[in-house]
């Protein structure tokens, strides 16, 4: 067993991109339910918002990358709105059943032969990253960096973009929730009806901390479409939401060095698992008294089941995770 | 009009008709099948071109169908090859259904015989020559059958929430675990189905059971609120269904016993022997469930609880044991759901997590935590689905349910049958 490259690759999977979209996704998916304490299911599917903004452009359209953005807000506000108009008056379980049920229609749509044309089907959409590559500074074939920290110049360039958003997203939420409005969604988390009959809107703030959660969100799924340089359907399913929501949990909700240093935990420990399953199984499979447990091929759901596990462990031992404060886990108000 | 086409590979060796010194070509028709007053004929389409190419890319052949929509292309040997239909070709007007393969794979086996044939007809074939008429009574009766499952693998999940509060992303995976052990007995131990099928649900029970003994009477215990709970059973969902994974592999497989049956008609819809039957039984328990509910001692003080926890409690109902009731009752449901999914469909490790979202829509169109909006919610959510499929293509039809989830919310919040409270 190698143990030094494990060890290695789970190094670097703490600043890996994995963990960089991973921790966008968070700080959006923070900003609604840590601390405004809305159970949105459906981050995945803002995050296809993004991609398939970013991915449209080019394809189909024909107009720059910059434009991605543009278009990728406009899809964001609009599923943004369609799910909070029905739902943000609900209690919080009604709302995750909803925006699960969004995501996974938006996946269908997307993936769908009829909608081909548009979304490029099961294929996704391949070519748009062109632009994006010619502004790195950074010659694409070479090697950079000394390992376990050693990346291509494409990688690096996608890594420095996306740790630089998360930096400035972090600090964005960092003095949002410093700010008045901060403390009204706050508020709001802790005691809807008390900020009601304060005079505020509930429902206008509910909205636009979805919005602006979906907007991180999606910003997550254009470096993961950038960094992979194509967006498949399958990579915004719900399981990427629980996944988010997990590594989330892990850091600790409601705490913004929690939701960046939580995915990066998230995939630590993932990399870790599975690197260190693989080289268990690599010659044979790992067995305990002659019974075989894992074979080579059922790496993949051990590693799963594992992240199932620990969400299920977290939420009950340790629900305020590795940074947050009991105090602030006010996840049953409503 | 109800444009399909067809292409049929037909392989034969009619070594005269080359130049090519080979015994081995490959006859490729190409057929439009049009419906005209419910009768289907068919028509050949000349002029397509097909190609012919190793499976590594190399091109050896290629044709355009004459006359008779067909193309004769000689192969250099008993091999194998890979069809390549141009779709730019087609006569304008013809179209391929949508989903059709247009590449075909030969494999070296086909070459057995002379008159192997290899026929790929995608799409909605078996419509082809209905009328829409028809095509509605068929999508009723499988609306009905898939409406049913769904409905009996949602009053778990109702009673659930009614009971204890918590939205169980979980049970999805009681309805694999249906499945998987009717795969276990059928295929793996060779248990016939009629004597595993009561074991089954039974075990689907114990399954609810422990679920909540293990893990969610603990959690109560420990006073951890329920969107806590939820988020758990989220994990316990991804948990199990990676269990699945591990266990039976991603394939899915069919049950050994009723899993090859010929539909048989009855006027213009046509349904199996095997689907016919679990139908029945499916109404007979969701309609003896119903009446459990409405008249049994027990029954009244299940409703009871999921009325009002505490005011049930302080009549002397004891509410833990109709929590436990209830998720044995729940888990042995959604295993009977499972199976007799398993029996319709195959079985898989995604089949519950699959229908979890149209349970979802279900008991929220009927009423979240109603016993009786389950059924009918449920009933309601499978005969849309499958009706949908009328308007939307096959692989939308889940959204039309998904979106009445959401407008049911909108609308009326507590759903058909639920009663009216406070939901926000």
């Amino acid at each position: 067993m190698d143990i030094i490259k494990i060890l290695e690759n789970t190094v670097a999977a703490f600043f890996g991109i994995d963990a960089a979209y991973f921790a966008l996704a968070a700080i959006g998916l923070n900003i609604q339910f840590g601390y405004t304490g809305l159970l949105n299911f459906g981050q995945s599917a803002f995050m296809a918002c993004g991609a398939y903004g970013l991915g449209m452009t080019s394809q189909y359209f024909g107009v720059g990358m910059w434009w991605g953005i543009l278009i990728a807000l406009a899809l964001v506000i609009i599923l943004g709105l369609l799910v909070g108009i029905p739902t943000l008056r609900l209690r919080a379980d009604y709302l995750a059943i909803v925006t699960i049920a969004t995501a996974e229609i938006v996946r269908l749509v997307v993936r769908s032969v009829r909608f081909k044309q548009y979304f490029g089907g099961s294929d996704g959409i391949n070519s748009f990253s062109t632009s994006f590559r010619n502004l790195s500074p950074f010659d694409p074939g070479a090697q950079y960096g000394i390992r376990p920290f050693q990346y291509s110049g494409y990688s690096l360039w996608t890594m420095i973009v996306g740790w630089t958003l998360v930096a400035f997203f972090s600090f964005l939420v960092y003095m949002l929730m410093k700010s008045p409005w901060g403390r009204v969604v706050k508020a709001i988390r802790e005691d809807e009806d008390a900020v009601r009959s304060l005079g505020k809107n509930v429902y206008s703030y509910k909205m636009q901390s979805l919005i602006i959660g979906g907007v991180v969100g999606m910003f997550s799924g254009m470096i993961f479409a950038l960094d992979r340089g194509s967006v498949q359907p399958d990579n915004y399913s719900r399981d990427v939401t629980f996944y988010v929501l997990t590594a989330l949990v892990l850091g600790g909700v409601a705490k913004v060095r929690g939701s960046v240093i939580g995915p990066m935990m998230f995939w630590g420990l993932y990399v870790f698992s599975d690197n260190f399953l693989r080289e268990l199984t690599k010659d044979r499979p790992f067995e305990i008294f002659g019974f075989g447990i894992i074979q080579k091929a059922q790496v993949g759901p051990v590693n799963y089941m594992l992240i199932g596990l620990g969400l299920m462990l977290l939420m009950t031992f340790r629900p305020q995770g590795v940074f947050g404060s009991k105090e602030e886990m006010a996840l049953d108000g409503r | 009009m109800f444009v399909l086409l067809g292409v049929l590979v037909a392989l034969a060796a009619p070594a005269a008709v080359h130049a090519l010194d080979s015994d081995y070509s490959i006859i490729v028709s190409v057929a439009n099948q049009t419906n005209n007053n419910g009768v289907a004929e068919k028509k050949p389409v000349a002029g397509v071109k097909i190609a012919i190419t190793t499976p590594a890319g190399v091109a050896v052949g290629e044709g355009v169908t004459d006359a008779t929509g067909a193309a004769t292309i000689a192969v250099p040997a008993k091999d194998d090859y890979v069809v390549t239909l141009d779709v730019a070709s087609l006569p304008s007007g013809v179209t391929l259904v949508e989903g059709t393969k247009t590449v075909v794979n030969i494999v070296k086996d086909a070459f057995t015989t002379n008159q192997k044939r290899v026929t790929f007809f995608a799409g909605s074939t078996g419509d082809s020559g209905a009328s829409l008429a028809e095509r509605i009574a068929q999508r009723l009766v499988d609306g009905v059958r898939l409406g049913l499952i769904i409905a009996i693998c949602s009053v778990g999940l109702s009673l659930i929430f009614g009971t204890t509060g918590l939205t169980n992303f979980a049970h999805g995976e009681m309805v694999t675990f249906g499945g998987m052990m009717a795969f276990w007995f059928n295929v793996l131990l060779g248990v016939p189905l009629l004597i595993a099928g009561p074991l089954v649900i039974a075990l689907g029970g114990v399954f609810g059971l422990a679920m909540n003994g293990l893990i969610f009477a603990k959690l109560r215990k420990r006073g951890i609120g329920l969107i806590s709970q939820l988020v758990v059973s989220v994990g316990l969902s991804i948990m199990l269904r990676n269990m699945y994974l591990y266990q039976f592999g991603g394939r899915t497989r069919p049950l050994d016993d009723f899993s090859l049956q010929v539909a048989k008609s009855f006027g213009p819809v046509s349904i199996t022997m095997r689907d016919l039957t679990t139908t029945i039984i499916s109404l007979a328990v969701l309609l003896g469930v119903a009446a459990y509910l409405q008249r049994s001692r027990t029954g009244k003080a299940i409703r009871a609880v999921s009325d009002n926890p505490s005011l049930a409690s302080s009549t002397g109902i004891d509410t833990q044991k109709i929590i436990r009731i209830v998720w044995f009752a729940g888990g042995a449901l959604a295993a009977m759901g499972g199976l007799f999914r398993g029996l319709d469909e195959q079985v898989g490790f995604e089949m519950g997590s699959g229908l979890i979202f149209l349970m979802f829509a279900g008991i929220t169109l009927g009423g979240l935590g109603s016993a009786y909006g389950a059924l009918v919610g449920g009933f309601l959510v499978g005969l849309l689905v499958e009706l949908a499929s009328l308007v939307v293509p096959a692989e939308l039809k889940n959204a039309p349910a998904l979106l009445i989830l959401i407008v049911v919310l909108v609308l009326r919040p507590q759903g058909i049958l639920g009663r009216k409270q406070r939901v926000g």
